[in-house]
């Protein structure tokens, strides 16, 4: 009998946890949009799980994303435009060398005390300093000896940059940088930082939201279970200029889930799964993030083919772009005979886009059979090769959309060129390190740019560059791209961009395939979202809930 | 009882000494390195190293590192820098542990009902039925499941929640996901060991003692068929509620399931250990208690111990 009732008793239990809870934290409550709370709140999901909260550390799109919202450096890029962030004003030296801002008295950190200069000076040491090991301290390297504190051969002290009192910042350069505004306004390794917090903290600092204090328009009120939750900041200069709430950011991995979850009324913006963009065609908002996608031909490996122009030349010929877009990305894409995104602003006016000026001379988009096979037949002679013998072999990740890719690349080489190609799959990391290595032929590539100028994307084919995968050489590329780190006139400055571009086309040194393009669906009441492509994706400062 | 228990616990113990030493050379010698930025130059690689303290002969690193893990320290991960291993191991196991016992409860409670039913009834209907819902359990993978689920009962009738966890009702959906396989493997065990055990003598001697067919399943049948469920009980255990990285990125849960997969992609070796001896101690410990159960369950367990 006794045995029953226990056996009653766990049953009455087993099936009652199946409803109750097991201690787990609640993530809060959930009315978002224009909720019926009357609140202003702004749901949306991030698909790649940001890696930290501390700015000087952060390393990717969804960290810079947060950063953008609960930090602010001397300046703030507002989709291409520079306004003014805890520097109310800034003068630029005649040499474009030195740099003066004149700090906001009201700039106050979300603890009351005020932004001083002496922060800026603490956080840019800090992202030099070796013993920091900031995976994206080479932005840094713009600054007065910057590399050489960076190598651990000078004292961070000796960085260029000083507080004259309180309020005013002399940042002193290498070289001058016409970019150097809109990169300090979007890259979170710029903000302030207080060294009395992150000394308090130690290796903890911003590991949880309590772990820190805040510069920016939102505070962070949580950042537990894989979602972080922003309010607006009470200290921040400006507050009157922000319109929400609250925003909640979730760690959403599956595109469909978001999808889902949008359609549902449980996110107010949902980027939208490649196959899907068709079904939402009328509503999807289009854009283009800054991603490239290409493939680095190794010019100095151990395949003679990919040495010689001509068969360079061959390949990027004979390679149909917009056929390859249908078929490995859905149409999805627009496809790019260039390397350098076409997006980015020009320096004619304000509208106009570094794509539009630069009238450069490229590969016909649907690819030319008859020129790919004149220069492959040069280059069969130079080589002394039948392009039957020619095998190239394609390195690339090892996900399904990488093998896709590459099997399409494969079906058009060998039916425009008849050469053999052979495709190697391997995982991202091991993919980075051939990269490094030079062990590939031919190998994935992206690339986004960290700020809105060509050289962010021109500087991998400087000899010199450390992520010049494509082991591409050429003294006359390097001389106008050092020239036109040096340049102060933009228009000149272009130019010297263009012609280095043309050589690397001209030159077949790697093979362009698309600019990415981002669908997404938002709430008809949201308002003021801004979109970027070089930093972050998505600016939310400015959103509103319209009802 | 206690001398076997502490047997197995030194065995454990050893056990996990030997995991722990072949997994920290092993991930050493994955290709690439957990630093993967592209635009990540020399000078910064070397500091990242040094700071990882990489720079060290690798025996020393080891030293270090059982060092730590004496302390109960896993160290920070390398790819969420400013986190520590056992942080996220303690943030992320109560959200995959509570939808696994939910699964499990599901799973077990169902399973042995419908391997029973399905016994009880050989060849008949229902028996056709539960073996039907066992073989779709089994060959149904999760991931289309939770897919299926979503879609029915989250977009289509409105009935639950699409995914998150913020509520008991969010948690049905995964659970069931979850829980159905073990749920079809369960009954299928239960159901081939009832059968067997319907065979055997005492069976057939309770019967012609005049005993009822209840009292036979109740008190002889089930008893004794249930033992070769619980033997599976242990490593399903430690499965399910250290959580299930498909399922928990279709219902974007925050658990633990992904940083399995993503920490040996990012190469996070900090965290492949973390997991790893997280993992192993669970298991063994699950096992354990499958063990001493099956003492409790069958005395001839214990009489062997003595």
């Amino acid at each position: 009998m006794k045995k029953r009732m226990v056996a009653i008793v766990m049953t009455i239990a087993m099936a009652a946890s199946l409803v109750a809870g097991c201690g787990v934290p609640k993530s809060g409550n959930d009315d978002g949009g224009s909720g019926d709370s009357g609140e202003k709140v702004f749901r949306y999901g991030t698909r790649t799980e940001p890696t930290t909260l501390d700015p000087t550390k952060a390393n990717c799109i969804p960290d810079s994303e947060i950063q953008n919202g609960i930090t602010e450096g001397l300046v703030r890029n507002v989709g291409g435009e520079v306004l003014p962030g805890v520097a109310k004003e800034w003068e630029v030296s005649e040499d474009g060398l030195v740099y003066t801002f004149h700090l906001n008295e009201d700039a106050k950190w979300s603890d009351g005390e005020q932004i001083k200069a002496q922060d800026f000076v603490y956080s840019w040491q800090r992202l030099m300093n070796p013993e920091t090991a900031a995976a994206y301290a080479y932005i840094g390297e713009y600054i007065k000896n910057g590399v050489l504190v960076e190598k651990g051969k000078m004292d961070p002290s000796e960085l260029g940059v000083a507080a004259k009192d309180d309020v005013t910042l002399e940042v002193t350069l290498e070289h001058p940088t016409s970019y150097f505004l809109k990169m300090i306004g979007v890259q979170p390794q710029f903000v302030p930082l207080r060294q009395d917090i992150v000394e308090k903290y130690g290796a903890d600092f911003a590991a949880d939201s309590e772990k820190n204090v805040y510069s920016g328009p939102f505070v962070l009120t949580s950042s537990k279970n894989q979602k972080w939750v922003f309010e607006p900041n009470e200290n921040y200069w400006d507050k009157d200029s922000i319109k929400l709430d609250r925003v909640e950011l979730s760690y959403i991995q599956n595109q469909e889930t978001q999808l889902a979850m949008y359609e549902n009324g449980e996110l107010d913006f949902t980027e939208l799964p490649k196959v899907s963009v068709e079904k939402y065609k009328d509503k999807a908002v289009q854009y283009k993030n800054g991603n490239t996608d290409y493939f680095y031909i190794n010019c100095d490996g151990t395949n003679p083919a990919l040495k010689n122009v001509n068969f360079r030349l061959a390949l990027n010929y004979g390679f149909d772009r917009n056929t390859y877009n249908q078929l490995a990305s859905e149409g999805i894409g627009a496809p790019s005979n260039v390397f350098t995104f076409r997006g980015l602003k020009g320096v004619d006016s304000d509208d106009s886009t570094y794509g539009e000026e630069s009238k450069l001379e490229s590969y016909p988009l649907d690819g030319d059979n008859d020129k790919a096979k004149e220069y492959l037949a040069k280059a069969e002679e130079e080589l002394g090769m039948k392009a039957s013998d020619i095998t190239v072999e394609i390195t690339t990740t090892d996900n399904d959309a990488a093998k896709k890719q590459a099997e399409v690349v494969q079906e058009l080489w060998v039916k425009a060129l008849g050469i053999n190609v052979t495709i190697n799959q391997v995982t991202y990391a091991e993919m980075l390190q051939r990269h490094r290595t030079g062990e590939f032929e031919i190998g994935w590539g992206g690339w986004v740019g960290d700020y809105d100028d060509p050289y962010t994307y021109l500087e991998l084919f400087k000899t010199d560059c450390p992520y010049n995968n494509s082991n591409y050489s050429n003294p006359k590329v390097d001389e106008l791209l050092e020239a036109s780190q040096y340049e102060t006139d933009p228009k000149k400055r272009q130019e010297l961009l263009v012609q280095a571009e043309q050589i690397v086309l001209d030159e077949g040194a790697v093979l362009p395939q698309a600019e990415r393009e981002v669908y997404y669906l938002i709430d008809d009441d949201v308002e003021g979202l801004v979109t970027y492509y070089v930093g972050i994706n998505y600016d939310w400062r400015y959103v509103d809930i319209v009802k | 009882m206690r001398k076997y228990i502490f047997k197995r616990l030194v065995a454990a113990v050893l056990t996990m000494w030997v995991l722990i030493t072949v997994v920290f050379f092993l991930v050493r010698l994955m290709p690439g390195d957990p630093f993967q930025n592209p635009k990540m130059t020399a000078e910064i690689r070397a500091n990242m190293e040094s700071y990882y303290g990489f720079d060290k002969p690798l025996i020393v690193q080891y030293g270090n590192y059982m060092k730590n893990l004496f302390k109960g320290d896993l160290g920070y991960s390398m790819k969420f820098t400013n986190k520590t291993v056992n942080g996220i191991i303690a943030e992320s196991f109560p959200f995959s542990a509570d939808l696994g016992i939910r699964a499990l409860v599901f799973a077990v409670s169902f399973g042995l009902v419908l391997g029973i039913i399905s016994a009880r009834n050989r060849g008949g209907k229902l028996d056709f039925f539960c073996v039907i819902v066992a073989v779709l359990g089994t060959s149904i993978p999760d991931f289309i499941m939770g897919a299926v689920l979503q879609y029915g009962f989250g977009i289509k009738w409105g009935l639950l929640p699409v995914a998150q966890y913020q509520g008991i009702e969010y948690t049905i959906l995964p659970a069931c996901a979850i829980g159905f396989y073990t749920l079809a493997s369960v009954s299928r065990i239960m159901r081939a060991s009832m059968l067997e055990v319907a065979s055997q003598d005492y069976i057939k001697t309770a019967r012609s003692k005049g005993v009822s067919e209840f009292r036979i399943t109740a008190k002889h049948q089930i008893r004794n068929a249930i033992m070769p469920v619980m033997t599976i009980m242990g490593p399903t255990v430690a499965s399910v509620l250290t959580g299930t990285f498909v399922i928990e990125s279709i219902f974007a849960i925050p658990g633990m399931g992904k940083y399995y997969v993503e920490s040996v992609s990012n190469n996070d070796y900090s965290m492949v250990l973390g997991m790893t001896i997280f993992y192993g101690v669970f298991l063994i410990f699950c096992n354990l208690v499958v063990d001493v159960l099956y003492g409790v369950a069958d005395p001839r367990v214990r009489i062997g111990e003595r």
